[in-house]
Formats: structure tokens, C-alpha cells, sequence
């Protein structure tokens, strides 16, 4: 039978009619069409389209098979079929988000579950060693103590701001890990990032300055926080984002607290700010509790420092207002390579 | 054969198995999930490592071996396709028994 089915690639952006069907079968399957999606897998069955897998940026959306077909070998083929095209266009780990109820489907097709949100949603992996690979690494990194902190930051760029709230929490605590948000989607690029939190915390001797990872704020667990400028705050999604912190993270280097600034300006990370409490630190079976420290924002001029704020300034192009909230380093930085970028695609 | 780069082979379709090999810079892992597994994942590891061996694969690697019921020759097939993919060599010698 499967000799009858036809897979191939759409590239929805290419293919108008193509999309047109894809979006009329999700429709029956009561799902909504995904904008930015990258590539397809479509099959079809004498002419009739009877199923679809999309994918984004290692992220598989989308997946649809009509109902007279479920429960075939057809499910199988599909996703066999989007790892191929997924690997071929450079992601190899794939994930996909998926209601529970739906995360058997995924799980007899490669799929193991890294969190669940309850009634909500299952974020699975397709591979059964990535995360614990990656804990395994952390691991290596731990040091023991009865007080072991942690601060995510994107520092999109480094600020004051950063640089006061990594002082105080490593004053507080034994030992920090500070990570540094992986996902290049920023205006800084994430080389530069990492390269000034290492500049600027080279001096605080308990501290361990690590790489981000897709386990952690990135477009996999967080997408919405990539979009906040585009106005999605309502759909962010925090919870997965969080659970997998307390799970995998926060266990694998013993942490006890996390620290975060608190945020006058952004809605979502005002947000984030907000469910870290409920979900680090909510009695549940997933792990031990991680207590939130929320620290007052340091100021200038009476005005919080921040790098939303920074990156405000920036665009207006107010760099003396500038230099009052960030390190020199930062500012260098800004004069050497980011001024002009600005400009150059803002004439 | 050294693992240069990440490879796929197969299907997760019914009696195939789905083969991902990806460099490391540590030991050769094997990875067997099976849906037959009590009955046959002994089996299925030790032609894997056959395999492997014969290739010479015997570290800077993991095998994740995604198993639907294959038969042995079928493991084997796959996983030659998969280090023939992830490695630098560029097309298999048909001719010659390796």
C-alpha cells in the first residue's frame, strides 16, 4: 500500500497552491497554519493530500494526517521523511511541541519527552541522549555548597545593570553559574554577548561563566521571547522554558537559587520573572524547588538600567545617555561595530 | 573509519530500523531502542558492534539505533550506510568484501 503514497517537499512560500491544501488539511485536523515555516513534507494519495509535516528552525510543526489514514505505517514515513529534510538543511536534534494526550504519536516515532506541562503541552526531543549529554557536561562543572546560585541573561548587551545583578548574587551565594543566552536571534550577536560577560566577570572569583544551549531560552523552549518586539507577549509561553531549568538544570549543577533582576520595562520578562516563581518554586514531583530572588534593579538617574532600555537608546541614537548605563566595554563595543550597523540599515 | 560528520539511515518504518551516527570526542556509544528489545536487543547490539568493528569504528562516536523489528542483514545495511555517510569516504567498494 504505501507504494501509493507519494511524499515530497513543499516550500510553502513558493508553492501557493500547495499551502492552500496544506492549510485546509490542518483545518481539518483542527489545527492553525504556522506562519515561517521553513519547509514541508506532504504526502498525497491519488491526487489527495493526506498529510503534512513542517518544520522551523529544528522546531517540527504542523503535523497533520488525515483521520481515515492515523494509525498506519503512514505517521512513521512522515516523520521519517521531515528528519531527513530537517538534517539535510543542518538540524539534527529536532523537537516538537505537542498536547500530551499526543505525545505517545511522537514517542513511537523516535521521540522522548524532556517536560510536560500539564494538560497544556509536551515538549519532545528526538534523540534519547541530548539532554542527558547535556547534563552530563554541566555535571562536570558542578562545585558543592549549601548555596549554589544561578543567573540566565541574554545581556543583549552587558549593562550596569548585568554587572550589579551578578555582583550582589555571587556576594550571596557560595558559588554562580551565569549562562549566557545561546540563541543568535539579538541584535547583539551572541559572540559579542559572551565575550563581554567574560570580560566583566573575569575578576568574580566564585563564578563559572558557561555557554547557553537549546535547553535554555532559546527558540526550542522559549520561542515567544524572540518575538517580544513583534508584540506576542499574550501566547508566551514560559512554563516549558522553566520546568526544564528545574529539572534538568538546576539539579545537574545543585542549584539552589536563581536570581533575576527585576524588570521595570519588558512585559515578557516581567512575565518570566513572574511564572519562575510559580514554577521553580511550586512544590512539585519534577524536582526539588529552586528559590527566585528577584533583586531591585540598579539605577541612573533615578531610571533603572536595563538593556531594552540601552537598545532604545541606541536606536534613537543617544550614546551619552548610553555611556552613563553601561561597562566601557560595552560601550567600545557599541561605538566600534554597532553604531554603524544601525545606521547602515537605517539610512 | 573516523566520524567526521552527523549521518541518518533508515526509516522508522515497520521491520527497518532509523540509524543516527554523530561525532564525539569520547568513546563509541551504542544506543539500541527497540520495540522488540526484551526479546532481541542483545542480538541487535552485538551485530551492531560487529559492524561497527568492521569498519573500524571503535571510538569518537554515538550510535543511536531507532529499532522497528529489522532483520540482521537489515541492521547491518543500514549502519554500513550510516558510517559510509558520517565518514569521508566517498562511495562504497561494491567489489571488494570489506
Amino acid at each position: 500500500m504505501s507504494d501509493e503514497l507519494d511524499f515530497y517537499t513543499v516550500d510553502p512560500d513558493r508553492e501557493p497552491e500547495e499551502r492552500a491544501e496544506i492549510v485546509k488539511l490542518l483545518a481539518e485536523c483542527g489545527l492553525d497554519y504556522e506562519q515561517h515555516i521553513e519547509a514541508f513534507i506532504v504526502c498525497r494519495e491519488a491526487g489527495k493530500l493526506v498529510a503534512c509535516a513542517g518544520f522551523q528552525k529544528g522546531i517540527i510543526k504542523d503535523v497533520a494526517i488525515t483521520s481515515s489514514m492515523r494509525g498506519g505505517a503512514l505517521s512513521l514515513r512522515l516523520v521519517s521523511e521531515i528528519t531527513y529534510l530537517a538534517h539535510s538543511r543542518g538540524y539534527s536534534t529536532l523537537f516538537v511541541y505537542t498536547e500530551p494526550h499526543n505525545a505517545e504519536f511522537f514517542m513511537g516515532c523516535g521521540f522522548y519527552p524532556l517536560v510536560e506541562v500539564p494538560k497544556q503541552t509536551t515538549l519532545l526531543e528526538n534523540t534519547p541522549v541530548g539532554i542527558k549529554y547535556y547534563c552530563k557536561t554541566l555535571t562536570r562543572q558542578r562545585v558543592e555548597g549549601k548555596k549554589i546560585g544561578c543567573v540566565v541573561a541574554n545581556a543583549n548587551p552587558f549593562t550596569l545593570g548585568h554587572l550589579y545583578l551578578i555582583t550582589e548574587a555571587a556576594k550571596r551565594c557560595e558559588w554562580l553559574h551565569l549562562f549566557i543566552v545561546r540563541e543568535d536571534a539579538s541584535l547583539f550577536s551572541y559572540s559579542d554577548r559572551f565575550e563581554l560577560a567574560r570580560k566583566m566577570t573575569a575578576d568574580i572569583p566564585n563564578l563559572t561563566l558557561h555557554e547557553g544551549s537549546m535547553y535554555m531560552v532559546s527558540r526550542a523552549t522559549f520561542p515567544a521571547y524572540f518575538f517580544k518586539d513583534k508584540g506576542m507577549v499574550g501566547q508566551c509561553r514560559t512554563a516549558v522554558d522553566l520546568l526544564l531549568f528545574r529539572k534538568y538544570i538546576g539539579p545537574s549543577l545543585g542549584i539552589t537559587h536563581r536570581f533575576v533582576g527585576t524588570e521595570p520595562f519588558c512585559d515578557t520578562t516581567r512575565k518570566y520573572n513572574n511564572d519562575m516563581k510559580y514554577w521553580l518554586q511550586e512544590p512539585s514531583s519534577v524536582a526539588w524547588p529552586v528559590k527566585v530572588v528577584e533583586l531591585e534593579r540598579t539605577k541612573r538617574d533615578g531610571i533603572a538600567v536595563s538593556a531594552s532600555e540601552v537598545r532604545r537608546l541606541l536606536a534613537k541614537g543617544n550614546l551619552e545617555r548610553i555611556k552613563k548605563l553601561v561597562p566601557a566595554p560595552t560601550y567600545d563595543l557599541i561605538i566600534n561595530k554597532y553604531v554603524d550597523k544601525l545606521h547602515r540599515s537605517d539610512p | 573509519m573516523q566520524i567526521t560528520k552527523e549521518a541518518l539511515a533508515g526509516t522508522l518504518e515497520s521491520s527497518d530500523l532509523f540509524v543516527r551516527i554523530s561525532p564525539t570526542d569520547g568513546p563509541l556509544e551504542l544506543i539500541v531502542k527497540s520495540e522488540v528489545e526484551h526479546q532481541f536487543g542483545d542480538q541487535i547490539r552485538h551485530v551492531a558492534m560487529q559492524t561497527l568493528a568492521r569498519f573500524e569504528v571503535s571510538d569518537g562516536a554515538t550510535v543511536i539505533i531507532e529499532d522497528k523489528g529489522a532483520l540482521d542483514c537489515v541492521i547491518e545495511a543500514r549502519l554500513e550506510a550510516a558510517i559510509m555517510r558520517a565518514s569521508d569516504e566517498e562511495t562504497i567498494k561494491w567489489g571488494t568484501r570489506l
